[in-house]
């Protein structure tokens, strides 16, 4: 059994708090919109009202704002910007700033400062704007019908990107054919909005004397902001610095330089004041990007055993009103990740990324993965109903076992350790020990679910980014320096963003150097102190790739720091051992020579080995060799109302595992809140357009994201199987809570209700849309 | 997402808010707690050129019970009300209604007043009222009115208030010898409901010798279900007369599809809810 070991001697393993609760918590935390610089003035965003059309009028001449730049002024002061994941033969790879086409609601045309936000919103009222409006349409399937709406009428199509990921058409159709029996089904995955607590933000100041812009912004990837702005705004990278102060999360939805973050930088640099401007909910919901929103034309073939022989889907992935930073990604990582845990003979995908007039759609927890795990785990469960099997054994039997790893998918992905059979065994016996509610009424019925998936994280190696053509490094470095007083502090180009990186880096640092962990201090997001890091926090990178460097740069200073005591002892570095902050040698204990000491005399430049630099900063940049795949199983128990529709779930259990624990508290919030997202996109949430490609969903009135009271108390189990070529072991944990959770609650609604089972293929089963299905299945025969 | 500008009056007392009225009425919101306006204003769908902030009016925010009414001052908090022991003693299913509006930081700022001013189509306490054959107080310059529910209640968020007026107080019926039951049926806790029900019952020895039924969510404003009220009476409550109940209930209302659910979905689940409402024993719901 590999459960997570107890270290009680190691800060590794260790249930520590997270260094900047007790800060945040006592509200003493810094978001942007607590950044105030002398002299700031307010920017409010013109945006488009309408989805399509042309914007004939801007004229600003009578608004009274302090700055007021349109459309043409903005074009001819920035560059576009360039879009970072690009697919084969895409047509479009960068985005218009200043482009008078309007394509969604929500499109920046142009830009209003004045003294408050609220004079910036009067101002914004009196500019005359004239829009030439064209025909709509919001949904990726109308739009590939002849005579759709064309968004590129020179394209002819608005199909964006059309490609495969895995086997090619005839492979996969050769073992579909040799298949006993085949699934199929179209699965839908809503639309959905990111929405985290802190929505985007950005101060821009613009220093006219030292000619350097800094901007203080909202983002999962402050030097990725700060390339693009300097790009964009024609200045080179040195003169940007941008600030990444606390984040109120992000999920994927920061992790790009959106359009109106340049504006209000250019509106900066215009007027040589601080601007400011914090996007406010409404406008989140059509100005941050989307995801999700893909349809998948999707088969599941077997032989007569039940042994899963190949998998295939058509993804009609909807892109938006033009391909976002990552564009397609999500969709090809949809059919990369399409195999799971689970040997096939064949598994291949094709991807259509179609252009809407609706928001650009892009990163969010579990960025393609949540529905390759929706299409698949519905599939399975699915073929277990028909096969008449119990669909835990079904996926046991067809999981890829521990003695088979490594093991390449035939979509190309070399899954490196684990045990994926355990974890669903374990999964089961937790959940076998639950307490079956024993209200008798016959109205209600119940029903337990699961699902498994095997996820990509850890972002890079760089080599891998430039297969799928995802322009970034995928490299992250780590510094770590003991400073002449003892003290410790690290630095990585990965951003704090809730998630508890601190926390997690210094534990590793006070484990590597032998310090305690008050000690250790993390700096990040301050793109003139932290080093570089093309990527920035996404992907479930940032322990697998910075903690990897950063235990790399920790064991080498603490390496030196043992040579110079050793020097300094007349001993052997060997000999050397670090004992309640005093270096000794091993069996000597009248010997010694304290931590800081060494600290200090090395920062003296003094009693140093020969050939030894003065100074104790170890800088390491960690290309990890492969991508770390972690993996999960979740099981759900729900209560379905047959005649309220209502979804109630009553039990969840995970067994997840991400190599490594550095501390067990912080990957169960990360498994908790993912687990609370999959449950919003199971249960709640869904971004809906209406007529003229009007979005219908733009507060949280109209779209539901789970409550407290929503998401039931879970039960974690972790297993520990350590990536093998990741230095410390670890594996990213930030997106498997999310993964599976929808499938999982979907396939326990399934098994609760067998009559509705194969009618379960979109969510949210929201209870508006469940009554339908339980009333087409003819069970309200009763009032 | 800022208002856009207004003129902010706080009168000290309700003859000054009056006069505010008289003078500029059209043209002003009146602000109470708030949980309704303030985002209207914000998304600058609400243009007041006044906003008449009452939280001042001291005289406004408490509430008697006597022996035949709860009465309660158009600023009386909703939290207030829900924990009051003599409300919950004397009209049980006002707090019980209560508990579903927002969440608890709502109830603390939302005014019952307010609440019922606003006349959500699907909001709880309307439904209440209409159930209890409440009746609202206007006041004026010009002297005080009191309007029935149902000469209240006009439409979508349409009452019959004159601007020159402003709801002083909500008057809450007591059933003496009924018992007065409230169900919803919200996607969330603390949504507003999809469909909310308040029945009173006045039972004598297994029959039904008085039904008051009241929906909300299913019609532009409170709905009486009197088809059922009248089919109800003198009936034992068993199996069927429930199932009789539910399916007139069902045919008495005539809702609009929405995002939360369609019109069909809506007709079921007032029969649904009532079936539960006079039968809990039946069975609780899933959540």
């Amino acid at each position: 059994m590999t459960v997570a070991p107890e270290r009680p001697a190691s800060l590794v393993g260790a249930r520590v708090r997270r260094v900047n609760d007790p800060r945040l918590l006592r509200g003493e935390g810094r978001y942007v919109d607590d950044v105030h610089v002398a002299g700031m003035v307010h920017a409010t965003i013109v945006r488009s009202p309408i989805a399509h059309g042309v914007l004939r009028t801007f004229d600003a001449s009578a608004c009274g704002a302090l700055l007021a730049l349109g459309p043409d002024e903005i074009a001819a002061a920035t560059r576009p910007l360039q879009c970072v994941w690009l697919a084969e033969g895409q047509r479009q790879t960068e985005v218009l700033l200043g482009d008078r086409r309007v394509r969604y609601v929500g499109q920046p045309v142009g830009v209003v400062v004045a003294l408050s936000r609220a004079a910036a919103e009067d101002a914004a009222e009196l500019i005359e704007l004239d829009y030439d409006e064209l025909p709509t349409v919001a949904d990726q399937e109308q739009a590939l019908r002849d005579g759709a709406p064309l968004l590129q009428p020179e394209w002819g199509t608005n199909v964006a990107a059309d490609f495969r990921v895995g086997d090619d058409a005839e492979t996969v159709e050769a073992a579909m054919a040799r298949a006993a029996r085949v699934v199929e089904r179209r699965l839908v995955i809503p639309r959905i909005v990111p929405s985290p607590m802190e929505t985007r933000g950005v101060v821009a100041s613009w220093d006219a004397n030292l000619r350097e812009l800094t901007v203080w912004s909202s983002t999962q990837t402050p030097h990725h902001v700060r390339d693009h702005l300097a790009t964009s705004l024609r200045l080179s990278a040195d003169q940007v610095r941008v600030i990444a102060p606390d984040l109120g999360g992000g999920f994927g939805s920061k992790e790009h330089l959106y359009p109106d973050e340049v504006m209000v930088s250019l509106a900066s640099m215009r007027l040589g004041r601080p601007v400011k401007w914090i996007e406010d909910r409404v406008e989140h919901f059509t100005a941050t990007m989307h995801a999700r929103d893909a349809v998948h034309y999707a088969r599941l073939g077997m032989d007569e055993d039940g042994r899963f022989v190949a998998i295939a889907s058509d993804v009609i992935g909807n892109l938006g009103a033009h391909p976002s930073n990552v564009g397609t990604g999500p969709f090809r990582i949809s059919g990369s990740m399409l195999p799971g845990p689970y040997r096939f003979s064949s598994a291949g995908v094709r991807v259509r990324g179609v252009l809407t007039n609706t928001t650009p759609t892009g990163a969010y927890r579990g960025f393609g993965m949540q529905e390759a795990a929706w299409v698949r785990e519905r599939l399975v469960d699915e073929a277990a109903r028909e096969l008449g099997v119990d669909p835990v054994e079904l996926r046991l039997m067809n999981m890829v076992r521990e003695d088979e790893l490594p093991h390449t998918t035939p979509t190309l992905q070399d899954y490196d350790s684990g045990d994926y059979v355990e974890g669903l065994s374990m999964l089961r016996d937790m959940v076998s020990k639950r307490e079956v509610p024993s209200d008798a009424n016959p109205r209600i019925r119940r029903g337990v679910g699961y699902g498994s998936q095997v996820e990509f994280t850890g972002l890079g190696p760089s080599p891998v980014q430039k297969i799928v053509g995802f322009h970034l490094g995928g490299f992250e470095t780590g510094v770590v320096r003991v400073d002449p007083d003892g003290s410790v502090v690290v630095s990585s180009g990965v951003m704090g963003m809730g998630q508890g990186i601190e926390t997690t880096l210094a534990q590793i640092a006070a484990d590597k150097l032998g310090v305690p962990l008050e000690k250790v201090r993390v700096t990040l997001g301050d793109t003139k102190v932290a080093p570089y890091s093309a990527s920035g926090s996404i992907a479930s990178r940032s322990m697998t790739v910075g903690g990897g460097a950063v235990t790399r740069a920790s064991i080498a200073l603490s390496d030196k720091m043992r040579r110079i005591a050793a020097h300094q002892m007349e001993a052997d570095a060997g000999d050397v051992e670090l004992v309640d902050g005093v270096f000794r040698v091993k069996g000597v204990p009248s010997t010694g020579v304290a931590f800081g000491d060494v600290a200090a005399s090395t920062w003296l430049g003094w009693d140093l080995p020969p050939g030894e630099e003065a100074g104790l900063e170890v800088k390491d940049m960690h290309e990890p060799a492969n991508i770390s795949y972690s993996y999960s199983s979740h099981a759900a128990a729900v209560a379905v109302d047959l005649d309220t529709g209502k979804v109630h779930i009553e039990g969840y259990w995970v067994t997840h595992d991400s190599g490594t624990v550095i501390n067990p508290m912080i990957v169960d919030g990360q498994v908790m809140g993912g687990v609370a997202q999959g449950i919003g996109i199971a249960l709640y949430e869904k971004m809906t357009y209406g007529e003229a490609a009007q979005p219908t969903t733009t507060s949280f009135l109209d779209y539901l994201v789970p409550l407290s009271g929503d998401v039931p108390d879970l039960v974690i189990g972790h297993t520990e199987h350590p990536a093998p070529h990741i230095p410390g072991g670890m594996k990213g944990a930030g997106e498997g809570g999310t993964i599976p959770a929808p499938a999982t609650v979907a396939n326990a609604v399934a098994a609760a209700v067998p009559e509705i089972a194969g009618k379960v293929l979109e969510t949210p089963l929201s209870p508006g849309r469940m009554w339908e299905l339980l009333h087409e299945a003819g069970l309200h025969d009763r009032l | 997402m800022k208002p856009g500008a207004f003129e902010y009056v706080a009168p000290e007392s309700l003859e000054a808010a009056l006069a505010v009225l008289t003078d500029r009425g059209e043209d002003a919101s009146i602000l109470s707690g708030g949980q309704s306006l303030l985002p209207l204003l914000n998304m600058r769908l609400a243009r007041p050129e006044v906003l008449l902030d009452i939280n001042r009016l001291g005289e406004l925010a408490t509430w008697e019970v006597t022996g035949d009414e709860v009465r309660v001052g158009a600023l009386v908090r909703a939290a207030r009300l829900e924990r009051d022991a003599e409300v919950l003693a004397t009209l049980p299913v006002l707090p019980e209604a209560i508990s579903h509006i927002g969440h608890p930081q709502i109830r603390n700022r939302t005014t019952v007043g307010g609440n019922v001013a606003h006349a959500d189509p699907s909001s709880e306490l309307p439904g209440v009222l209409a159930a209890l054959d409440g009746s609202v107080e206007l006041r004026s310059q010009s002297g005080t009115r009191t309007l029935s529910w149902d000469e209240f209640f006009v439409s979508v968020f349409t009452t019959a208030r004159e601007p020159e007026e402003l709801v002083i107080g909500v008057r809450f019926p007591l059933l003496r010898g009924w018992d007065v039951r409230f169900t919803e049926m919200a996607r969330r806790h603390g949504d507003f409901p999809i469909v909310a029900l308040t029945v009173a019952v006045q039972e004598d020895g297994g029959v039904l010798t008085g039904l008051r039924a009241a929906a909300t969510g299913v019609a532009d404003r409170p709905v009486r279900l009197t088809e059922v009220e009248q089919a109800a009476t003198g009936r034992s409550l068993d199996d069927a007369v429930i199932a009789d109940l539910a399916g007139l209930a069902r045919d008495a209302v005539d809702p609009q599809p929405d995002g939360a659910g369609s019109a069909e979905y809506r007709k079921h689940l007032v029969g649904t809810l009532l079936s539960r409402v006079l039968a809990p024993e039946l069975g609780r719901s899933a959540a």
